[in-house]
């Protein structure tokens, strides 16, 4: 019997639009001309970023602060310090509250071969 | 007719007032189960989850995140957790979580991955459990990256192998091959501008992959407003697919290279750290579960995997549900995890 209610009506056709809408836009997005409107439009972005980037290293050379590259060495230099505390850390055994907690047996057998 | 007018009625009733609610509070609190941080080094996280159980089976497990997401779609909330019903089942349990990679990490590669991170991971579990043995379950490309390290690592121990939705046949992913074509995309030019791949990039490719999804999970948000468990699940679903992470430089140019254009898992040749990869050295017992509707990883890409690997104990279970659902919805609850404590339980003693 074919339901009366337009909110089930509404919930129908809202799932089969939507099967429609991921098979026709899949199939469209799978297409040369889509892919290589996406990677235009994602090259333009690139080419953008990049000439900001040149333009804020020279800037920032100028105004005599650090450039992104130098902050990079910067943390890759803190992240060096970083691991090697993690290295101490962990030879230490980890903070000492995980010490103090229980540690279970492990003898545990699956319910068949319990039975 | 009346009743059904009365119903709507006071759903949209409901609607009005719950909508307001939606917007005034933040979503479920996710990835709330107890846990310590055993490693934080740079993107890497591993988790060690506090056992429920004062006797728990002797091999733990690891559970192994894919790159792109964050690992709490193993832990949503109580009751909606794969880590919370591992831990009742008696298991001790460890995750290998990421965090977004910062600009200086723009150098990490598969190497680092494989010969790093897992390694590290594992050799932490074992000193923190005092076992030899270590169960490995991966998720999507948190599998792939599992099967690489197992294949390199035939002596560290690992005592079964579980992977979720991994591709291993990369030029069955169609829609990812028409996106990562070479004729069209230039990796080196992303990776070289970027550094690391922008998360963003993902979250639009993750969401294109079904075009008419995003309109139509709104919808349905709004028609079912009234509803506290379909709004709370939404939030949670919708807040974890959104949370993509960006990935290492070097690690997307290399994957892009060697597994979206030279398919080099599949067809040969694939090496990490100038050592070649061979799945059929993988001897420990093997689980695969695929999803049958996975959009993201079709079920072509990794129907392959279960004939490659060399294990004489394995298994591929193909469960109803797609590519998120099958780890963490009402599905994963009714199939999945059962399936997974069995297999895992009476070869973990």
């Amino acid at each position: 019997m074919t339901s009366t209610d337009p909110a089930a009506m509404f919930r129908d056709m809202l799932g089969e639009w939507e099967k429609l809408a991921n098979s026709v836009g899949g199939g469209l997005a799978k297409s040369d001309e889509f892919t290589r409107f996406m990677h235009g439009a994602t090259a333009a972005q690139m080419n953008s970023q990049e000439a900001i980037s040149g333009m804020m290293t020279r800037a920032l050379a100028a105004a005599n602060m650090p450039s992104r590259a130098e902050i990079e060495d910067l943390s890759a230099r803190l992240a060096r310090m970083e691991a090697t505390l993690g290295h101490i850390e962990e030879r230490l055994g980890g903070p000492p509250e995980r010490g103090n907690r229980p540690k279970p047996s492990r003898t545990r057998k699956p319910p068949a071969a319990k039975a | 007719m009346a009743d059904a007018a009365r119903v709507e009625f006071e759903r949209a009733m409901q609607r009005n007032l719950k909508g307001l609610e939606y917007f005034q509070t933040s979503g479920p609190t996710l990835g709330a189960t107890p846990k310590d941080v055993l490693i934080e080094r740079g993107t890497m996280r591993l988790y060690h989850y506090h056992p429920r159980t004062d006797d728990v089976y002797r091999v733990p497990i690891l559970l192994v995140m894919a790159t792109t997401n964050r690992g709490y779609i193993f832990d949503m909330v109580p009751g909606q957790s794969l880590v919370e019903y591992l831990l009742e089942a008696g298991f001790d349990v460890f995750m290998l979580d990421w965090d977004a990679p910062r600009a200086d990490e723009k150098s990490l590669s598969l190497e680092s991955y494989v010969l790093d991170f897992l390694p590290a991971a594992v050799a932490r579990v074992k000193a923190e459990t005092g076992e030899d043995d270590i169960n490995v379950v991966g998720y999507c490309f948190g599998g792939v990256l599992s099967l690489l390290w197992a294949a390199l690592h035939p002596d560290a121990g690992l005592a079964n192998l579980v992977t979720f939705t991994t591709p291993v046949d990369f030029s069955k992913m169609e829609m990812f091959q028409s996106w990562a074509d070479r004729r069209f995309f230039d990796v080196d030019k992303l990776v070289d501008t970027f550094g690391n791949c922008p998360g963003d990039y993902l979250y639009t490719a993750f969401d294109m992959l079904r075009p008419g999804a995003k309109f139509a999970g709104n919808m349905r948000l709004y028609d079912n407003l009234w509803n506290d468990d379909f709004v709370k699940s939404y939030r949670m679903f919708d807040r974890w697919s959104s949370d993509t992470l960006p990935l290492a430089g070097e690690y997307f140019r290399e994957t892009t290279k060697k597994l979206m254009w030279g398919n080099q898992l599949y067809e040969g040749g694939m090496e990490v750290g100038g050592m070649a990869i061979d799945l059929a050295t993988i001897t420990v017992p093997f689980l695969h579960v695929a999803a049958e509707h996975d959009h993201i990883v079709p079920t072509a890409a990794s129907a392959p995997l279960i004939d490659m690997v060399g294990s004489l104990d394995k298994q591929e279970i193909m469960l109803k549900g797609g590519h998120v659902s099958l780890v963490a919805g009402g599905n994963a609850i009714k199939r999945l995890w059962p399936n997974l404590v069995a297999w895992l339980g009476e070869r973990s003693t």
